[in-house]
């Protein structure tokens, strides 16, 4: 009686998992396989998509970049020690990542465009309001909170001892620090860089907000897509959209693949 | 000499208070409490980890209270051995000499001859994560010696170790401490660890030192029921004391060495307390009459019961057992000698 039950269960929930898994990959096969393969090439090798491939893999290395040199110092400190405000920071820091990138990209746009501080950066030669550096203000500012949450949980994850160890035999914090967490953070480091950078490769709300929408300017993959598929270049959009997937597809198996070999220690 | 004078060290759940402790060079010291009685905030304040809320810290004569950890000369081991994954066994071991930019053959030298002394060689190339529990605690011992410290700390350096192990590391513990004379302070629960290895032990609660002494003194005589306890005296009897050595336990009249006027506790140890059949002569012994309660068998050891007016506890040999022969219910006669009774105020004791 329970074995038939548990196997109507079973069979009913392994059921939807299927039907979903056969959703997705009908989804994606759609999309990739919509072209004739030639047409797809041929999309691929134009100029427009070059620029768009080429903008959004520079922006994108260097927005991850960015995010690495601010998220471990931070990380780090949220992880290791106790600070007055600690608390309400880590909230904060978080908020990027709950806000729709829309909404960033408004902020953003205000901040550079009108305030004080924005237009004395414009004066003195860092434009950010409709230039690609816009792009990469608006993907570090999105995607900061992802990979200062991995950082985070991966120093957390690196038990402080091994450091105490560390002073013991003669070395500073900081020493401590370089030669022994960092080391060990290594894979977790890792998978939050690619998780980071392909989300940045993927970013659209804020960046349209603060970079704009111009072609061959601030066209990055997606704003390619959303600008050929408003154009009516179906060919072009599902250009963008199949290099899209294949980034995300691959950089998913490398965030799977490094994040999972991550030791607790 | 490592002196820890009046610490206090507060942080969270557990905490110092008002800790003292005189450690000799060269000895090998060892701190005893239940997990939670501040054991490793002391050995990790006496390395420099934390700075202590209140008191001092000297090591060899020179205040280091406020000297970073990286200073202090001290070594420090611990349960979970804290190997470096990502360095070889030999990169782990040079760790610290290369933090001091010793040149690279004299590191070489340096870390031969502390690999050789754990006898762990043959592992230097290995990585922590391919070693068992055993090989890395050697490891991490020899990463910590290389450095020749003035103080080596171990955090319960055997506890994570199954029981073979942990006895050929404790017998390798106390040649490393005879060949190096290093000063050890080493932390345990564990009871057995004491007898091989401490010239002096400290009972450690609740943040607090609560008695110093010789294995020998604090087996035999501890100065409250917690030591007691922690050190398996079975037998602790409530009672009055007098000037005349006596103490009044019940029905029964106790002598003991040490007795002092005044309410006190009577701490027998079960395995030296004597069980006959036939009515025994005192010979300046205590000689009580009871009944056996029960008889319950422990490994080599039996447990027997005792109901005398106040129940004893006595733990005698299985061999011991066979040739009185009794069983639960049979009258039988206790005797222990005055120095076997160990007698201390009750009044002393927290509530």
């Amino acid at each position: 009686m329970n074995l038939k039950n548990s196997s109507y269960f079973r069979m009913a929930t392994v059921a939807v998992a299927l039907l979903i898994a056969a959703f997705i990959v009908m989804i994606l096969v759609g999309v990739v396989t919509h072209s004739p393969p030639a047409v797809l090439i041929e999309c691929l090798l134009s100029e427009e998509i070059q620029f768009a491939i080429r903008l959004s893999i520079i922006t994108s290395i260097i927005s991850t970049l960015l995010c690495i040199l601010v998220a471990v110092p931070v990380a780090y400190a949220l992880a290791r020690y106790t600070f007055p405000g600690k608390t309400v920071m880590n909230m904060l820091m978080d908020i990027p990542m709950a806000l729709p990138p829309l909404v960033a990209g408004v902020g953003l746009l205000l901040f550079f465009g009108v305030s004080p501080i924005g237009k004395s950066l414009a004066a003195a030669g860092l434009a950010f309001v409709f230039t690609p550096l816009g792009i990469i203000m608006a993907q570090f500012f999105v995607n900061l909170p992802y990979m200062l949450r991995v950082t985070r949980s991966t120093f957390q994850g690196v038990n402080p001892r091994y450091e105490y160890v560390a002073k013991t035999l003669g070395c500073t914090d900081a020493q401590a620090f370089w030669r022994v967490t960092l080391p060990m953070s290594w894979n977790g480091l890792l998978a939050g860089s690619v998780i980071t950078w392909s989300k940045g490769i993927g970013e659209f709300g804020a960046g349209l907000m603060l970079a704009g929408a111009t072609r061959m300017k601030t066209e990055t993959l997606p704003l390619s897509l959303f600008l050929n598929m408003s154009t009516g270049k179906l060919e072009y959009a599902i250009a963008a959209a199949t290099i899209l997937i294949m980034i995300s597809v691959v950089s998913l198996y490398a965030f799977e693949r490094y994040g999972g070999a991550t030791h607790v220690y | 000499m490592l002196t820890i004078d009046s610490v206090s060290k507060s942080l969270g759940e557990f905490s110092l208070s008002n800790v003292s402790l005189s450690i000799e060079d060269g000895e090998y010291f060892i701190v005893l409490g239940p997990t939670g009685a501040g054991k490793t905030i002391l050995l990790e304040t006496i390395a420099g980890i934390y700075t202590p809320d209140a008191g001092r810290i000297f090591l060899n004569g020179r205040e280091i209270t406020d000297v970073p950890a990286r200073e202090r000369k001290i070594g420090m081991v611990y349960q979970d051995y804290m190997l470096f994954p990502h360095l070889t066994v030999e990169d782990n071991i040079s760790f610290g000499l290369k933090s001091h930019r010793a040149d690279p053959a004299f590191i070489r030298g340096k870390v031969q001859e502390s690999a050789d002394l754990l006898n762990i060689g043959h592992l230097l190339h290995r990585y922590p994560g391919t070693l068992s529990g055993g090989e890395q605690q050697r490891a991490a011992i020899a990463r910590a010696l290389v450095m020749e410290p003035e103080a080596l700390l171990l955090d319960e350096p055997l506890s994570a170790l199954d029981v073979k192990t942990r006895e050929n590391l404790r017998a390798e513990l106390a040649r490393i401490h005879e060949a190096t004379g290093t000063t050890i302070v080493h932390i345990t629960h564990n009871f057995e660890e004491v007898f091989d290895l401490a010239d002096r032990v400290a009972i450690m609660r609740g943040g607090d030192v609560i008695q110093v002494g010789s294995a020998e003194e604090i087996f035999r005589k501890p100065n409250s029921d917690f030591v007691a306890g922690f050190v398996g005296v079975e037998n602790l009897l409530r009672g009055t004391g007098s000037s005349d050595g006596t103490v009044a336990v019940g029905d029964l009249q106790i002598r003991a060495e040490n007795a002092i006027p005044g309410p006190v506790s009577v701490a027998i140890r079960p395995e030296e307390i004597q069980l006959s059949k036939a009515p025994l002569s005192k010979n300046g012994r205590n000689v009580v009459f009871g009944r056996v309660d029960s008889v319950r068998p422990n490994g080599g050891l039996v447990k027997v019961s005792v109901d005398a007016g106040v129940p004893f506890r006595v733990t005698l040999t299985r061999q011991g057992f066979e040739e009185t022969g009794f069983a639960p219910g049979e009258a039988i006669y206790l005797a222990f000698l005055p120095s076997a009774a160990h007698v201390y105020s009750s009044e002393e004791e927290e509530a």
